[in-house]
């Protein structure tokens, strides 16, 4: 042996036998903080948080000086003030969760990857072992990772929002956080993420692997949407299915302009809020019948 | 104290473990020893709730562990060495587990110091041999100060040091009155650990006792006995449940009796005896014997033909 690392360990634990039951229940709290440490003990988990939430806000710069250049490139100023009036507010009020469309799919495999690997590596069977109540676990695990990804998704709009204020300022379409809807619009960016966080991760535990976890989630919420628009071109009904899933509910969420039938805010949250409670409560069920 | 009432699992059609009852008592070290597959880690998975019984039940201390507010408190198990995510340091593994109970920081460095993984606390358990995971996986079974520990096979990769250092453990936690449940596959192992013995085969148990007995139980009295007129002393112990082989002229095995009767008869029959041997059975044997009907994966012995048949299939295809 060349440490002493297997050398003459100490006599097993000295103290008597002290029951402490008082100050040592598992509670929720605790299982929160137990997850937080996993979380954030892992290396490669905070550099994909920390990298979506970096590429949300340089997304949301880059669509903002796109936006202001392509109003500038005119030099015609009545050319330019026509087109501010066509470019109306709601798209720059929409330029803070730009960044969404590609932070959803970060948040929805790191989701997956999150409770997935725990059953790649074993993990799962000591983090159900000291949480013997499953749902108690899944839902400490869900509530932190939902709560990083709201915070990913709501900072990075309010630090986008700082950021392209002064790009947008160039062409005249800068706006105040208390203008109409500009709050709301990054608030729901995190509520996005969240609940995409949430719908991912229940997933992953239903299907327990990393890789078909991942791939069901984005084909969920990437390639379904596609699908979805190139059928129901010409197909009335496809169309109006279409307008439910939960993508549909996400974009809906974040809008910044609500079109001619379409959903409000409040009906978007209320379709992907449905689709991620319904996969949450399905993951329970089917964990506490399971065997680990 | 675990007690399991007729708890059984299910897969299919395949019966993994069947009706199983057995208590594993405070202060004394429980060994639970069978081949491989016989359904030993099936039965403590369902004792700390991972796999549910198609049946029974299994309760730590009286209640469920699940039911339990503290669980970590009453039981500690050792079940699998690759429990953890190999990215994570052995210390942050063991306060991720500690979080949940609010087992204060100085306790995870207690077990950390008892299971002889300081030098290597702070580095990737991806990186641990099968030896450390397993002193990290027996640290985590003492994490809440547990009245119960469960050791699935607590040696495996082990070092001679290590292995010692288990079975001292095992010991002395028993001493100190908790109840140690440890399985192994080695009854080599058991013979120097445990004070009672579960024997299970093919998920039934096939032997309760305290080691000695299932020697004992086992071994129906052999004696080795060298005399001068063999048949004349065979005559007079003629009874029933007595056999004898001879082994050379003069060299006999009897089974099935006392030395002493075998010692009584010669000086009736005024046969000469110069060597009268009570044999003992090794645990080994009688584990052998316990579970020869009941072993699922058999090795069948090569004799020379076997082997050439073999290799000649081998030729062939």
């Amino acid at each position: 042996m060349t440490t002493s690392a297997t050398t003459a360990p100490a006599s097993p634990d000295p103290r008597p036998h002290p029951r402490h039951e008082s100050e040592s229940g598992v509670s929720f709290g605790r299982a929160l903080k137990s997850e937080w440490i996993k979380i954030t003990s892992v290396p490669s988990t905070v550099i994909l948080i920390i990298i979506t939430t970096v590429v949300m806000i340089g997304l949301a710069a880059l669509l903002a000086w796109q936006t202001a250049l392509s109003l500038n490139v005119e030099g015609d100023p009545e050319m330019t003030a026509k087109m501010q009036g066509q470019a109306d507010a709601a798209t720059a009020l929409g330029v803070p969760g730009a960044g969404l469309v590609f932070g959803q799919l970060l948040i929805a495999s790191l989701a997956v990857v999150l409770i997935a690997s725990e059953w790649g590596t074993g993990m799962i069977r000591s983090t159900m072992v000291v949480v013997p109540r499953r749902s108690l676990a899944l839902l400490a695990k869900q509530s932190v990772m939902a709560g990083i990804s709201f915070v990913v998704g709501a900072g990075s709009a309010l630090v986008a929002y700082f950021v392209v204020q002064p790009i947008l300022n160039t062409a005249d379409l800068g706006f105040a956080l208390s203008d109409n809807g500009a709050l709301l619009h990054i608030v729901n960016t995190g509520l996005v993420l969240a609940l995409i966080s949430v719908f991912a991760m229940s997933i992953g535990t239903l299907i327990r692997n990393t890789a078909v976890g991942v791939v069901t989630s984005i084909g969920v919420l990437l390639v379904l949407p596609i699908l979805f628009t190139v059928f129901g071109i010409g197909t009335e009904w496809v169309a109006e299915l279409g307008r439910f899933l939960p993508s549909s509910g996400g974009d809906q969420m974040v809008a910044t302009s609500i079109s001619e039938g379409a959903f409000t805010q409040w009906q978007g949250a209320l379709i992907l809020g449905g689709w991620s409670l319904l996969l949450l409560a399905t993951s329970l069920v089917v964990t506490n019948k399971r065997d680990v | 104290m675990i007690e399991a009432q007729a708890l059984s699992k299910r897969y299919g059609t395949k019966t993994a473990v069947d009706a199983v009852s057995f208590t594993a008592q405070p202060g004394k070290v429980t060994g639970f020893l069978g081949p491989n597959g016989a359904g030993k880690s099936t039965t403590m998975r369902m004792i700390v709730g991972l796999d549910n019984p198609s049946g029974g039940r299994a309760t730590v201390n009286g209640v469920p562990y699940a039911k339990h507010k503290a669980p970590l408190r009453e039981l500690g198990a050792l079940l699998d060495a690759k429990a953890v995510h190999p990215k994570r340091s052995a210390y942050t593994h063991l306060r991720a587990l500690a979080a949940t109970h609010g087992i204060p920081n100085s306790r995870v460095r207690e077990v950390i110091e008892l299971a002889g993984l300081g030098p290597v606390a702070r580095k990737r358990v991806g990186g641990f041999s099968l030896g450390m995971g397993q002193r990290l996986g027996i640290a985590s079974a003492l994490l809440g100060d547990p009245s119960t520990v469960i050791l699935d096979e607590p040696v495996n990769g082990l070092d001679p040091e290590g292995v010692q250092w288990v079975r001292r453990l095992a010991k002395s936690l028993a001493a100190e009155g908790r109840t140690v449940f440890l399985s192994s596959h080695l009854m080599s192992e058991m013979a120097l650990t445990a004070d009672h013995l579960i024997v299970i085969g093919r998920g039934r148990i096939i032997a309760d006792a305290p080691v000695q007995s299932i020697i004992d139980g086992q071994g129906a009295a052999r004696v080795r006995v060298r005399a001068d007129r063999p048949q004349d002393l065979l005559g007079s112990l003629a009874a029933d449940g007595v056999s004898a082989q001879i082994l050379e002229p003069e060299l006999l095995e009897i089974t099935g009796v006392e030395p002493r009767r075998v010692a009584e008869a010669a000086v009736r029959n005024g046969v000469l005896v110069y060597e009268l041997t009570p044999i003992q059975l090794s645990l080994e044997d009688a584990y052998l014997q316990l579970t020869s009907q009941e072993v699922e994966y058999q090795s069948h012995s090569l004799t020379p033909s076997g082997l050439l048949a073999a290799s000649t299939e081998g030729h062939r295809a």
